[in-house]
């Protein structure tokens, strides 16, 4: 995709509290984010004519948009759902967000995303609350492919095998997300990891263990786009999208691309190209990791390491604060919180302006987003600069 | 050995010839009768070409393993709490395409990504439907 080019920013960005909501709905927690994104950008609910969310995965609601617009109490001009996916669809939201403003059809856009899915399904329930068609069923679900958690271990199976890598390179994402996460009053998981930790913890789906996999969470996450000369605020606040690469290569897991052909390596190019940068231009990399293996493959994919090597570079201690690529300061879907990879661009936003407090990276000018949907079945890079 | 348990597969008019067939023990993948090539899983048209000139054609049932997984959790909930730990597998048939499946049989556990795989075809009993057999797959003897 071609540079962003434009000179829309990111203006402000909303977080609720994440973990556990009880007595709060998805409609809730996606306007208090809205609401504090607004705030954060010096913007009046009623400046609000763009809006674009995300409905409930564990809860699935048709027509969302609508429901958040007569909820916050505004009539946008521009008002969509979008789905592509898992951490993508921020991606997607800020990429129609971006076209709108540009268009001229509208000035002031709010991108959201937030639910109850740990409070908000029956005690007991497994995965999702409803059972979410994703399109393969026929050719997965007579064969007990069920779910997320499989595809991934497929994937990380698949890993292991083709790069003679082991249990202590996915270990390695696991460990270093934890520790950023203790650095974050805003997380779920506030108690360190060892290594010990992570191989008592039980096999889910081999050879993904319980803390290769990310959290259920609570919670919502928000951002205010507008031109940087349009927002109150923007001057020095607003940070700039450089570039959106995306890609679609498949849907099940049997379509796949085997891992040097998965669709990360073309979007990672397509914003790499679009901003006349490379890996050795980004200081935060806030990377999908729904699972410890979606790191690794996407460090490969993005060029921050060589095919093979994702675990010895996580290892090495470069993606921890104070390395050259610290990845998800906040501690991301791993050990923050799942909210759709929405706080991995939030988190973004606030470490380029600085505000990041104790996990703040010195001198970050640029920091890489990634997000994917399903089995990187939609894949997206995002670069974003600090003003 | 447990009762094999499985969600029905629900057809389509398309799909329907490849459960039909699995049923009569024959792994049928679609072909497309402009470009030639096989694909995997059936469609109303080739996603290789576009075309709607669809044949099928009759696979040996052997392949290998791509990838692997025991899974531990019934993601689907008590009833499949007796069937845990199940093997699911990426088989890439010796034809071409790849699919997902189950591995089955005592020594699936100790299965190894590579290992020369064939189909069987197991009855599996649903309260509405009846019997059906899948194509589920083996490690082959010598594997």
């Amino acid at each position: 995709m071609p540079a962003v080019g434009s000179d829309v920013v990111i203006a402000g960005i909303g977080e609720t509290p994440v973990g556990r909501l009880p007595g709060w709905s998805p409609v809730e927690i996606q306007a208090a984010a809205v609401l504090a994104a607004l705030r954060d950008a010096g913007f009046a609910l009623s400046d609000l004519d763009g809006l674009i969310n995300l409905d409930p995965y564990a809860t699935p609601n048709s027509m969302f948009s609508s429901t958040l617009a007569e909820h916050l109490g505004v009539a946008p001009r521009f008002a969509c759902t979008v789905d592509v996916g898992g951490t993508v669809t921020g991606m997607t939201m800020l990429q129609q967000a971006v076209w709108a403003i540009e268009s001229g059809y509208c000035e002031v856009a709010a991108c959201v995303y937030g639910e109850n899915a740990l409070t908000g399904r029956p005690v007991g329930a497994q995965g999702l609350h409803m059972h979410n068609l994703l399109g393969g069923e026929e050719w997965e679900e007579p064969f007990g492919l069920h779910g997320m958690v499989i595809p991934y271990a497929l994937l990380a199976q698949r890993y292991l095998d083709l790069y003679g890598a082991t249990d202590a390179d996915l270990a390695a994402v696991a460990l270093v997300t934890r520790r950023h996460a203790l650095l974050n009053d805003n997380a779920q998981m506030r108690k360190p990891m060892t290594l010990e930790d992570y191989r008592a913890s039980r096999l889910i789906s081999s050879p993904l263990r319980l803390l290769d996999c990310s959290l259920v969470s609570d919670g919502g996450g928000a951002l205010v786009l507008t031109r940087a000369g349009r927002a109150p605020q923007g001057r020095g606040r607003g940070v700039a999208i450089r570039a959106i690469g995306m890609k679609t290569t498949h849907n099940s897991v049997a379509l796949m691309p085997d891992i040097p052909g998965l669709g990360m390596a073309a979007a990672g190019a397509d914003a790499f190209e679009a901003a006349g940068m490379g890996p050795e231009d980004i200081q935060i990399a806030n990377l999908h990791d729904a699972f410890t293996i979606s790191v690794l493959v996407t460090l490969e994919a993005l060029g921050f390491a060589r095919p093979g090597e994702g675990g010895a570079l996580v290892r090495s201690g470069a993606m921890d604060l104070g390395g050259r690529w610290p990845l998800n300061p906040h501690g991301g879907l791993l050990s923050q919180a799942h909210i759709g990879g929405m706080l991995h661009i939030t988190e973004a936003v606030r470490q380029l302006r600085g505000e990041a407090g104790r996990r703040q990276v010195e001198g970050a000018r640029r920091a890489l987003v990634s997000g994917n949907g399903g089995i990187f079945s939609v894949c997206g890079a995002m670069i974003l600069e600090k003003p | 050995m447990l009762d094999l348990l499985a969600t029905p597969p629900n057809p389509t008019g398309a799909s329907a010839p490849f459960w039909d067939a699995c049923d009569r023990g024959e792994l049928l993948f679609p072909k497309c009768g402009r470009c030639g090539r096989l694909f995997y899983y059936p469609r109303r048209h080739c996603p290789l070409c576009g075309d709607t000139a669809l044949g099928w054609q009759r696979m040996s049932g052997r392949g290998t393993v791509f990838s692997h997984s025991h899974v531990h959790v019934a993601f689907q909930g008590g009833a499949w709490d007796g069937q845990l730990p199940y093997t699911v597998v990426l088989v890439d048939l010796a034809e071409g395409p790849r699919m997902v499946s189950r591995l089955i049989g005592g020594d699936a556990a100790a299965v190894r990504s590579g290992d020369a795989v064939s189909v069987v075809f197991p009855r599996i009993g649903f309260p509405r439907i009846g019997e059906r057999r899948y194509p589920f797959f083996e490690r082959a003897a010598a594997g």
